[in-house]
């Protein structure tokens, strides 16, 4: 289609972002392997506290998390909202604004973290001064996002820019109202929430983090990429409107079922489990249409090796979204709860269904910002295949290990007191500790594999100038 | 097809896996046959191994003594443990067929069953292993069998089912997420019982 513009996307940014987002997958996922390591070998830490679990450990998620994930999000969205809204980015310096501060938000952060500053709250660990930063770098995404959806030339708004909504909206709301403390030092602050009400507060934050950031924004990416990758429409759009509205609607209920058999109202984590189990359905109706919209481009699959990341993310995020209901029924949850199941569960998620998706992603956007070829579609099948046999052995081993916990923990004798010790069984714990060590490693293997591949077809290209088509006269806004 | 050839499909889909789903793409099984023949008693195996190692030697999950349940207990998880691997056979061939249209697949629900049947045979034989019911030791043998039944399903799937291999890889994958889900199902299902108090002594 012919252009009508001689504005150009701003995709330099973008490709700064998937940069950033692979150097953090290494760095976050290396830290992951060394605390797997940790758990065989506590001597590992060389008596460094910086190097001890307590540490390592949210270094390791929130690189994960907020480095690679959110860094992929945001290039992602900023990729996919100028080709949806047929406009440039709106403040592109904002947009820059967004990638460096967030970079620098992420590092700082974890610097903190190994020095010991830690809220105690998972997924929000980082101290009051980054709470405000991030708050301030998040609304400036969505300055950016939303106002190119203003400017935009098109009428509709492709779905996946409601999911990127969601995910800027839900999360700077979460974040806020979770982080509301009063500090008393810049490295210390107190919660506004106190008992109960704090571990609510908390899990209703940290559940849709999980909710909205690694479930919702990363479907703002499938459902750009995966019709690009098969090169026709999602298979039902009504399907995904709907499933758009019944994930907004029921995963904001969910966060009690972290807290069952606690000391909050059981009608709080009843509401939880049943919001939970109602969340299959928006849920699997994503994976079908998604299944179904790639069924229907097979023959891509020869000369598309990054749609295979995509099929499989599929395939995990079927599992994750079924696993995470039914590990949330309280007679499941009594036994999987505290154990490495959950472990197990998370990276389903978070190899299978986030890691696989932006992989593909990657694979996918690499060589088209630079206007080049994939640089080897060799390498790229062979990190499909560590991706997965990475991902399998890791949780087998953690569902194994989880099952096993669960049971001896649960375990009492005849009079009624525990069977087995807890030290005993976290000691029987190594082999598998040990299996998942070799499974992280194979995974991040496969990392290290994407990394070198998407450097090559990069290097020293710069990013093509794109230039935004017309619009048909039918959907165009008029201005 | 002969019954000769088949008389030995089981055995040779183990050596010659290749071979044994180019003999199946050539023929039209019949369903029946292939369940009572073959998949029955393959199902049967990890039942019966899991009954006389729980009866002899006690779950060991891990802790220095084993957990040994009542016989009737154990007669009662390996019937469950059959019906629902029966169930799970027989399903994922179902929804195999059921798949079939959107991948331009062979219909025949026999020659699905049979494929299903292939698929789950390294695992019925590994489980072996629950003689001796360690944890640990399913798990370093169930996972490279696993690793073996995957690459068994992608294999053979496009040819059992006469399907390319695009669209058989494709379809391999959603019946993947079938299985996990199963599996994990299994999970789900295995803790209800015994929170219930068919299994262990949980303290719940």
């Amino acid at each position: 289609m012919e252009a009508v513009s001689n504005k150009v996307y701003h995709d330099t940014v973008v490709i700064r972002l998937i940069q950033f987002s692979v150097i953090w997958a290494l760095l976050a996922m290396l830290g992951g392997v060394w605390l797997a390591a940790e758990l065989i070998w506590p001597g590992l830490d060389f008596g460094q506290y910086w190097l001890s679990f307590g540490r390592l450990r949210p270094l390791h998620t929130n690189g994960v998390i907020f480095g690679f994930g959110v860094s992929a999000l945001m290039a992602t969205a900023f990729y996919s909202v100028q080709r949806t809204s047929h406009v440039p980015l709106f403040l592109p310096r904002l947009a820059w604004f967004c990638c460096y501060a967030w970079q620098l938000v992420v590092l700082l952060g974890g610097l903190s973290l190994l020095a010991g500053y830690n809220t105690s709250k998972e997924y929000a660990e980082l101290e009051w001064p980054f709470d405000i930063a991030i708050a301030i770098v998040w609304v400036c995404f969505g300055v950016v996002f939303f106002g190119t959806i203003a400017m935009r030339r098109i009428r509709p708004i492709y779905i996946s820019n409601w999911f990127y909504g969601a995910l800027i909206i839900v999360i700077a709301m979460l974040h806020i109202v979770n982080s509301l403390a009063l500090p008393v030092s810049p490295t210390q602050s107190y919660s506004l929430f106190a008992g109960a009400q704090d571990a609510i507060v908390q899990w209703w934050y940290g559940h849709n983090a999980v909710g909205f950031l690694l479930t919702g924004g990363f479907l703002g990416m499938l459902y750009y990429f995966l019709p690009k990758h098969a090169g026709r429409p999602i298979w039902s759009y009504r399907l995904s409107v709907l499933a758009f509205w019944a994930f907004v609607y029921s995963y904001i209920w969910a966060g009690p079922h972290h807290l069952h058999y606690n000391s909050v109202p059981e009608w709080v984590q009843s509401l939880g489990m049943v919001m939970s189990v109602v969340l299959l359905a928006p849920s699997w109706a994503t994976m079908v249409n998604g299944i179904m919209t790639v069924s229907t481009a097979w023959e891509k699959l020869r000369t598309d090796p990054a749609l295979k990341f995509i099929v499989l993310s599929l395939a995990f995020y079927g599992l994750a979204t079924f696993e995470g209901p039914m590990m949330s029924i309280r007679s499941v949850n009594v036994v999987s709860h505290f154990t490495d199941w959950t472990i197990g569960h998370v990276h389903s998620g978070a190899l299978g269904w986030n890691a696989m998706i932006t992989y593909g992603t990657f694979y996918f956007m690499a060589p088209r910002l630079v206007g080049g070829e994939l640089y080897s579609s060799r390498l790229a099948n062979l990190h499909f295949w560590l991706a997965l046999a990475g991902t399998m052995l890791y949780i087998v081993a953690m569902w194994a290990a989880g099952v096993s916990q669960g049971l001896l923990w649960l375990s009492v004798d005849d009079i009624g007191e525990l069977s087995f010790d807890f030290k005993d069984i976290m000691a029987s714990m190594v082999p598998y500790y040990l299996l998942r060590l070799v499974a992280g490693l194979i995974f991040l293997a496969g990392t290290f594999l994407m990394a070198y591949n998407l450097y090559m077809t990069v290097r020293g290209r710069p990013a093509r100038r794109a230039v935004p088509p017309a619009v048909a006269p039918a959907f165009g806004v008029s201005r | 097809m002969s019954t000769n050839i088949y008389s030995f499909l089981l055995l040779r889909s183990l050596y010659q896996p290749l071979a044994a789903f180019g003999e199946l793409s050539r023929g039209d099984p019949a369903p029946l046959a292939i369940f009572f023949r073959y998949s029955l008693w393959l199902l049967l195996l990890p039942p019966i191994f899991a009954l006389i190692g729980g009866a002899n030697f006690g779950w060991r999950l891990g802790a220095e003594q084993p957990l040994v349940l009542p016989l009737a207990e154990l007669w009662l998880i390996s019937a469950g443990y059959f019906m629902i691997l029966a169930f799970g056979l027989v399903s994922t061939a179902l929804i195999s067929r059921w798949m079939a249209v959107t991948y331009a697949a062979n219909a025949s629900l026999g020659r699905h069953l049979a494929l299903v049947t292939i698929v789950g045979e390294p695992l019925a034989v590994a489980s072996v292993a629950h003689l001796f019911p360690d944890v640990l030791v399913q798990v370093l043998v169930l996972i490279p069998t696993m690793i073996w039944s995957m690459s068994l399903l992608y294999r053979g799937l496009p040819v059992v089912l006469e399907t390319s291999p695009e669209r058989g890889m494709l379809m391999a994958s959603s019946l993947v997420a079938w299985l996990l889900v199963a599996a994990v199902s299994l999970l789900g299902l295995s803790m209800g019982l015994w929170v219930m108090g068919i299994g262990p002594l949980l303290g719940v």
